[in-house]
């Protein structure tokens, strides 16, 4: 493709493809995203290749393979526009019926069809899956119209009209204002207001200036950044480019953890058809402004996401934070000023260029302005990623979209903004997904994990959980994280065995706080969250264990008991072959029971046993 | 000429050179702010936390390290507020639990007012306070040993675990090192740690006056910058 060297260029092109496109009477959206690749997405779209060249189609129909749309446990998905038609759980073999009858005579593939597992209903649409209705997608909902290796694709549904107007006809100092007028607050965890981040950092002194993506996305459990970046890189790239000219840097970064290669392709692409295209390098759309992004890739330590340990990390040093009394807007990158933001953040960039910050500002609540993608996982029906506005309530997400509880047994909780969140109970779930509102149930949005628990969870045993997660991320330079999560680790789990006293709840609280307030950075500034939030709100969990030496939900190894519910008991045998220690005796129809000396409680005959006889005390 | 700043630290109005960090000015001018990690005329790396100070601005106070703050004109720090004690005292705790065999971590929680220890002892031998790795990389630029490993496996080391040839045995990093200094009473054997309690006499002075320097001996534990100026 030729270069572009004005914004009149672009339009040109933008109408050019979309003319070409219009031969195509069909379109099949197929999920490439990490998820779905490993429902052997791969084969399905070599298959779909294969049959739409036998049958003599290639012509007629569009495939495209697509970013991830969300509904991970479902892949591969499916839809064939027009019609809207989703199909899930697509395999290879079915490829040449969903052709035959879909593409050519316009039927529907019954079988292919998802039903809701709340109303048992089979849905035909995508638009009337109940998990996809009670969403707001506007970024993710992006990914199902591009290839993400297309910057045509990109290109024509409006890709880089958001920079052409900033370049063309916007000030810096009006890109800045319009985005602290919309009201963006980062969405990498911290919810610091953007704009003003790009305002402290463009009148920070000195010409060398650097923005940098932060796609380093350690949480365990989150995807979002991932889903973006592999889906539509480009948009990130738009973004970046926007905040570039704003601030006043010339050079870019993507710091991306090395476990997505996926995304690290992805973004690559994109990079070099922006270069191609003369969308990156000098003079840009003919305009004084000149940028390039480079990639780095990241080697996956959590506290590397932070945001002077990610810099530290850039520079080529050990990734580790340093402190921030000055801050990286004035001192950031190689000690020149620098904005980091998240990919989601950046991602939201254009669209409040191209259609106002009050257009961003009507969604959402005051303080949380606009959409947050989390990843819905756990005890739930449906799971994935979904995207809703800020202010929805929990409830809405956990039941609606989620489809309430998975296995039968009441919800209790959800854990929200990853490790360094906190548990919220269910008499909560009332609260809105808001920075604000979660923040002070002692809880966060932090990066948008949202992990929802049914009664058969143990909150010490989340709370402990987490800690040994943050114990092994912690980068260890600090006093009061290393060894302050050591010692609430240490007494979390005799907590757990069983061996705790009453006074270390107190004690437990006061060295949360410590922590909290003396750590050097974020990561041991919210580590105690996951052990303080469940002790606002789980206390007699914790009493439980400690003064009657039980775990009522029946998962702390060292307080139950295996027990056979002799009335249950069929007497069948599997239980008693299952066991990998021998502690079961009893003949085939004879009475079965569990030897309690030689049970190592790993629980397997409790999955094995077909009439729920085995207990737990 | 040296340019002056004039910060205010508990209420006193003092004047330090330019550039310089909160604690080195408040020690210069005799307050007392505790520390462990920090090395004299070393940049600083805010590890150990024990010189943490309420930093108020704008009405609203921030909890920072002092060793890493560099002293700005009209800055109001509070080294010695109920919170800073509590959170001092507490993070002491955590230090002299896990290395109590060190005379210098001992004064130190004695001076931060540990009495007693709520978590069992350790008796580890290095608290990763990174006196020596930046003795090393930043006095003399070599790079003999440094950090390896991330939280819990964190320790000091040469490079490939061999002893570095770019080590000249100057044996800088020894005299820095808080775990040389034996308590008074002799090392300690796993299963009898215990807080020795030597100083406790002088820091009942302390407790009159807090936040002076009393010229107390614990700097010969970690080499207070005062015990510097004043000589052994
Ligand atoms: C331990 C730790 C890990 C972090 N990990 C990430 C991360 O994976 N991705 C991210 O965008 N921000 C992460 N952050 C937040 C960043 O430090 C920084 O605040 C953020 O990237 C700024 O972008 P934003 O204003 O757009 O949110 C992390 C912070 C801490 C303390
Ligand atoms: S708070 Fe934890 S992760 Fe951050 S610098 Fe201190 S030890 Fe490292
Ligand atoms: S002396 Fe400041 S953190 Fe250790």
């Amino acid at each position: 493709m030729a270069k572009i060297h004005a914004i009149s260029d672009l339009e040109e092109l933008r109408e050019k493809i979309v003319d070409d496109r219009k031969q195509f009477e069909k379109t099949i959206i197929l999920c490439g995203g990490t998820g779905c690749k490993a429902s052997r997405a791969q084969a399905v779209i070599d298959a779909i290749e294969n049959e739409l060249a036998e049958q003599g189609m290639e012509k007629r129909v569009l495939m495209r393979t697509t970013g991830c749309h969300g509904f991970c446990e479902q892949g591969s998905l499916m839809v064939i526009e027009p019609g809207n038609i989703f199909y899930c759980h697509v395999l290879p073999e079915d490829i040449h019926e969903i052709i035959t009858k879909t593409i050519r005579e316009g039927e529907v593939v019954e079988r292919l069809l998802y039903t809701d597992p709340v109303s048992g209903k089979v849905i035909q649409t995508e638009a009337e899956i109940p998990f996809y209705k009670a969403q707001d997608r506007y970024l993710l909902a992006q990914n199902r119209q591009i290839d993400p290796c297309s910057i045509e694709d990109y290109i024509a549904i409006g890709g880089y009209s958001s920079i052409g107007k900033t370049l063309s006809d916007i000030s810096q100092k009006s890109v800045i204002r319009e985005i602290e007028n919309s009201g963006l607050r980062g969405r990498g965890g911290g919810g610091f207001p953007t704009g003003r981040k790009w305002a402290e950092c463009r009148e920070a002194p000195g010409d060398e200036k650097y923005v940098i993506c932060n796609a380093d996305e350690g949480d365990p459990g989150a995807y979002m950044d991932r889903c973006l970046l592999e889906g539509n890189p480009h948009l990130v790239l738009e973004g970046m480019m926007i905040g570039a000219w704003a601030i006043g840097a010339q050079q870019g970064y993507v710091y991306v953890r090395n476990e997505y290669p996926l995304a690290v392709k992805h973004i690559r692409v994109a990079v070099q058809q922006a270069r191609e295209l003369g969308l990156l390098g000098n003079n840009i759309l003919g305009s004084s402004f000149s940028f390039d992004v480079s990639i780095a890739r990241g080697g996956g330590a959590f506290v590397c996401g932070e945001s002077t340990a990610l810099m530290a990390s850039l520079e080529g040093k050990v990734g580790e934070p340093r402190p921030k009394d000055v801050h990286t807007v004035l001192e950031g990158l190689w000690n020149k000023p620098t904005t980091l933001n998240n990919v989601e953040t950046w991602a939201n960039v254009p669209s409040i260029i191209q259609n106002g910050a009050s257009w961003f500002g009507f969604k959402g609540v005051k303080g949380s302005k606009g959409t947050k993608i989390l990843a819905l996982t756990g005890h739930v029906k449906n799971t994935g990623l979904v995207e809703v506005e800020m202010g929805t309530p929990i409830k809405t997400v956990v039941f609606d979209i989620g489809g309430g509880a998975a296995n039968g047994k009441p919800i209790k909780a959800v854990q929200t903004g990853g490790p360094s969140g906190g548990c919220l109970p269910a008499d909560k779930f009332y609260l809105p997904v808001d920075f604000d509102s979660l923040a002070e149930a002692g809880s966060m949005v932090g990066s948008g994990g949202m992990v929802v628990m049914d009664e058969s969870t143990c909150m010490v045993d989340v709370a402990k959980y987490f800690l040994k997660f943050l114990q092994d991320e912690s980068c260890g330079k600090c006093v009061p994280c290393r060894l302050g999560i050591d010692r609430m680790l240490e007494i979390v789990t005799k907590i757990s065995e069983g061996r705790g006293v009453s006074e270390e709840i107190s004690l437990l609280e006061e060295l949360g706080a410590t922590v909290t307030q003396t750590a050097l950075c974020g990561l041991g500034k919210t580590a105690a969250n996951p052990v303080l939030s469940t002790l606002t709100y789980f206390r007699d969990e914790y009493e439980k264990h400690i003064n009657e030496k039980k775990c009522p939900a029946g998962v702390c190894h060292e307080l139950i008991t295996y027990m056979i519910d002799s009335e249950k008991c069929t007497y069948c045998g599997l239980c008693k072959k299952a066991c990998p220690h021998d502690a079961i005796t009893g003949e085939k129809k004879d009475i079965h029971a569990i030897v309690l000396d030689q049970c190592r409680k790993c629980g397997i005959c409790r999955s094995e046993c077909k009439f729920d006889a085995i207990q737990v005390n | 000429m040296n340019q002056y700043v004039t910060i205010s630290v508990d209420g006193m109005s003092i004047d330090v050179p330019k550039g310089l960090s909160v604690l080195d000015a408040a020690l210069g001018h005799g307050i007392c702010i505790p520390h462990l990690c920090r090395v004299p005329y070393i940049s600083d790396i805010g590890a150990c936390r024990l010189c943490i100070v309420e930093h108020v601005k704008n009405g609203r106070s921030k909890i920072t390290t002092s060793c890493t703050l560099i002293a700005k004109e009209g800055m109001v720090i509070l080294s010695n507020t109920e919170k800073i004690i509590k959170l001092r005292r507490n993070i002491a705790e955590l230090l002299v639990t896990e290395a109590p065999n060190s005379r210098a971590v001992q004064d130190v929680a004695m001076r931060c007012g540990v009495k007693e220890v709520r978590y069992s002892f350790r008796n580890s031998d290095c608290i990763l306070c990174g006196r020596c790795v930046r003795s090393c990389t930043g006095l003399f630029g070599e790079k003999a040993i440094g950090f390896v490993g991330r939280g819990k496996d964190r320790r000091v080391e040469s490079p490939f675990e061999i002893k570095s040839q770019l080590c000249n045995e100057c044996g800088r990093c020894i005299d820095l090192c808080p775990m040389t200094v034996v308590p008074c009473d002799g090392p300690m054997m796993p299963g009898e740690e215990r807080l020795c309690g030597n100083c406790e006499s002088k820091m009942s002075f302390a407790e009159e006056i807090p936040g002076f320097c009393i010229a107390c001996d614990l700097g010969e534990g970690f080499q207070c910058e005062r015990r510097l100026f004043l000589g052994p």
